[in-house]
Parts: C-alpha cells; sequence; structure tokens
C-alpha cells in the first residue's frame, strides 16, 4: 500500500471501469463513513473542514481504485488517502491551531506516575459517561498533532501499530512511543475526571 | 528493570502488541511494582474511554447526504432518505396519524404460517422465505413507504418490538413490502427490499444467539463490541446479529462480503 502523499484522480481509469464495479465500490467504501469522519474531526478543528476532507477522500478514492487491491483492508486505505489529503492541504496551511502544546514543559517531563492520586477518588468523583466523553474529545483536540494522530488512529480508528505506521508514514515504533507519551499528556488533562487507581 | 523503561511496554502491553521477550520481563516488573500495575489500569481504562468518545461521533446526515448526491463518488443518487425512525416521530399529529393507519393496515397484512420441523434454526427458515420470493411464489402485501411497514409490523406484534429501521438507499435499495411469518409460535417481522441492488429481507425477531445457526462463521466488531454470524445455503446469504433481545438477521443474493459490511454498518451495540 503505497499511496504517496497526493492521489491522482484519473478519469481515463475511472471510465474504463464499468458502472456495476464503481457502485460496489462506493457501497463497500461507503461503510467507512462514520470511521472517516471520526478521524477528521480530530484532524481538523471546524465541523465544515471535516465534512470537506471526507468528501475529498471519497473523490480521491474513487479517483484512484486501480490502486486499491481487492480484499486488502479498505479501511486502512481509504484512512491514508485522508490523512495524505490533510496532510498535503490543511497540516501545512496550519489552519489546525493547537491550543495546548507543551509537551516539552518539565511539568511534561515528570513521570505521570507520580501524580496519581494516593487514594482512589471513588465513583462520585466519575462523570456522567457522556460528560466524560465530551472532556476525552476535547483533551484530544488539546493534545500536539504528532502524539494525537496515533492514539485516532490505534485507540479510535482499531488500527494495529503497523497499519498506523502504514497510514501515518513513520517507524511502529514511533507509533509506539508517541502513543505511549500521548496517552501520558491525556492522563494529564484528563486525571481529575477519570477514576484513577492506586495500589 | 525501571519504570521509565516500562513506560512504552504497557502501552504496548494495554494494545496488545507486545511481543514475549519484552512482555515476559515486564510482567516480572508488574508483580513486583504497585505503580506500574495501576499505571497499567489507568491506561487501560483510558484506552476504554477514548474509544467510547470515538464511537459517540457518527458521520452527519448532512455529510453523508452530501457524499451520495456526488455523483463523482455515486453516479446515481440514492437518494436521503434518514432511518424509519424519523419518519415516525417527528410530530405528534403525525403520530396520531401513525397509530390509526396500524389499525387499518394490520387488518390487510400478510400473515405467513411457516411450519417446519421442531428445533430447526429461524434463519434457514429466513433463507428458504426469501428463496420463494425470488421464485415469485410469496404471498406479498406492496405498500408506498417505509413508514407503513413500520407501523404494520410494529402492529402486529403489538408494540411489543419494532422492526430493524435500516435506510438502504445507499445499496439502492427501498422498502417494499412487510410480512408476519409464524415460525413455531415466534413472530418474525419481515421488511423486504428491492431496488436496482437486487433485493434483501430483513427478519426482526425476539430471541437470543441461541437461534444463530449451526455452521455459522463468527465475527467480532471490535469497534462495537458485538458478533455477526454469516451463514449460506444454495446461493443465498444471511447476517445475524442480535441488539439486546432483538435479533436482527439480513438475508440477500448479494456477494456475503457485501453483505456482512452492509450489517456491520447498521448494528447497533446492545
Amino acid at each position: 500500500m503505497n499511496l504517496g502523499t497526493g492521489v491522482p484522480i484519473n478519469d481515463h481509469v475511472a471510465a474504463r471501469w464499468t458502472k456495476e464495479e464503481k457502485d460496489t465500490f462506493s457501497r463497500e467504501a461507503i461503510v467507512h463513513l462514520d470511521h472517516l469522519y471520526r478521524v477528521a474531526r480530530y484532524l481538523v478543528k471546524e465541523p465544515d473542514e471535516a465534512h470537506d476532507l471526507v468528501q475529498e477522500t471519497y473523490v480521491r478514492a474513487l479517483g484512484s481504485h486501480e490502486q486499491f487491491t481487492p480484499g486488502s483492508n479498505m479501511k486502512a486505505w481509504l484512512s491514508r488517502i485522508l490523512y495524505n489529503f490533510f496532510f498535503d492541504h490543511y497540516r501545512q496551511k496550519k489552519r489546525w491551531v493547537l491550543i495546548d502544546d507543551n509537551s516539552k514543559d518539565e511539568e511534561y517531563r515528570s513521570d505521570y506516575w507520580e501524580k496519581v492520586p494516593a487514594e482512589n477518588r471513588g465513583p462520585e468523583s466519575h462523570l456522567l459517561a457522556s460528560e466524560l466523553t465530551t472532556k476525552i474529545t476535547d483533551a484530544l483536540r488539546r493534545i500536539p498533532e504528532e502524539f494525537r494522530l496515533p492514539i485516532v488512529m490505534v485507540d479510535i480508528g482499531d488500527f494495529s501499530y503497523e497499519q498506523a505506521a502504514e497510514i501515518l508514514s513513520c517507524p511502529i515504533g514511533t507509533v509506539r512511543s508517541r502513543l505511549s507519551r500521548g496517552r501520558r499528556l491525556l492522563h494529564k488533562h484528563l486525571k481529575d475526571y477519570l477514576g484513577v487507581k492506586k495500589d | 528493570m525501571k519504570c521509565d523503561e516500562a513506560k512504552e511496554l504497557i502501552t504496548a502491553l494495554v494494545d496488545q502488541e507486545l511481543r514475549d521477550p519484552e512482555r515476559n520481563a515486564l510482567e516480572v516488573h508488574l508483580t513486583e511494582c504497585a505503580n506500574c500495575r495501576s499505571a497499567l489500569e489507568n491506561e487501560q481504562a483510558l484506552k476504554q474511554a477514548i474509544r467510547r468518545a470515538g464511537q459517540g461521533i457518527l458521520a452527519p446526515d448532512r455529510l453523508r447526504d452530501r457524499i451520495l448526491s456526488n455523483p463523482s463518488i455515486f453516479p446515481e443518487k440514492g437518494g436521503s432518505a434518514s432511518s424509519w425512525w424519523d419518519y415516525i416521530l417527528p410530530t405528534a399529529p403525525m403520530l396520531r396519524a401513525a397509530l390509526a393507519i396500524v389499525f387499518l393496515l394490520a387488518l390487510v397484512l400478510p400473515m405467513f404460517y411457516f411450519f417446519r420441523p421442531a428445533g430447526e434454526p429461524i434463519a434457514f427458515a429466513a433463507l428458504q422465505t426469501y428463496d420463494l420470493f425470488l421464485r415469485g411464489e410469496l404471498p406479498l402485501h406492496r405498500v408506498g413507504n417505509a413508514k407503513e411497514i413500520e407501523v404494520q409490523l410494529s402492529g402486529a406484534v403489538g408494540g411489543r418490538f419494532h422492526p430493524m429501521g435500516y435506510d438502504l438507499s445507499t445499496m439502492n435499495l427501498r422498502p417494499v413490502a412487510a410480512l408476519v411469518q409464524e415460525i413455531q409460535g415466534r413472530k418474525i417481522l419481515v421488511a423486504i427490499y428491492e431496488g436496482q441492488g437486487g433485493s434483501l429481507f430483513c427478519y426482526t425477531f425476539l430471541g437470543s444467539e441461541k437461534d444463530v445457526p449451526p455452521n455459522a462463521a463468527k465475527f467480532f466488531d471490535a469497534d462495537k463490541k458485538m458478533n455477526l454470524y454469516a451463514f449460506s445455503r444454495d446461493g443465498m446469504n444471511g447476517v445475524f446479529h442480535r441488539e439486546g433481545e432483538v435479533i436482527c438477521i439480513l438475508v440477500s443474493a448479494m456477494p456475503m462480503k457485501e453483505l456482512l459490511a452492509l450489517a456491520q454498518a447498521k448494528a447497533k451495540p446492545s
């Protein structure tokens, strides 16, 4: 799976494609709409931008369908197209504003294990699930993109490290280390809301 | 092993991506270090919370419509109807009208009694009914829209449960008929879809995973944390899933891969 960073739309190839083949491909691709939208919402700031990103992903996927190997992982393939388009057209324009990029702070470098409260605060410290979901979504948007992306791919997209590495064009070890650091950053943002535990 | 070294390994363990040599070393460390055991539990809980947060984000209908109506993606507009519930729940006057329709249309709804050997799975009866349909031998009451089908079928079981309200316009399928089938004393609600995409039956009934046909292939949807079961006979395919105590079986002659993807996309976790 190597799409490069931009996927050209090839009208000639598309024209040779039968309507039935295109329909089948489109139907299979549309199954992943929720997943693509989820990823897009964590990549860009505004919902409208996420809409554009997802729509363009589908247009590009249809335009480059010959690069898809039938039977392979379409969800991963579409995710790669989405990420490449984001990288080319959104990220470099810096349309996503990092609210809280403090990954190099002393606080971040300190050990988060040390910050675990000495006692479990118990169920009263837990918010309702929906509120926690909102907190997590906000917190994810606050951490730097380099840490957010592996979390989005692995925890939300349910991709393996290998698949996430392929989508994000980075080594598997980088995915693992950024996931680890990213979760610690998230934990920092959410420690007041999550039920933390210490033996 | 020091705690600093354990950090990344704990992450990989949470993700089930840790291979044996590192795993063994970490497990030894975890038996000795209470802080790292707590960190492991915290990270597991965080991962689950993140997953749940992600699952709460769904593509809005506006985006779905925009993509379905984009000729570069779908050559023919598949329509933008929402779930059946959207038709039936918008206003109180509509609800009142719908309830009136229940009593009128339930009278004409065909009951199809299907006598099967005791103990044979309902899923196989579903395939047989679909086969009758394909051969044009199934008595059908055709209706004009999804709302009528929902009202009729729900009314047939006194509202105890409702047919799965799927919008299959992306598959070029629209609901065209309803049927209530009684098998071994159990009422099965059948919504029938037809269109350029072929045909599909959606069976809804009360049951459990004991109703899964033998030899069905089991698939686990990690996102939704639910099982789907695929089975086939004589060129017809079926996908079984459970939402609480309600069972849904989709039956069609479409390729199993497509049917499974459809069921996976539409199924909602219990």
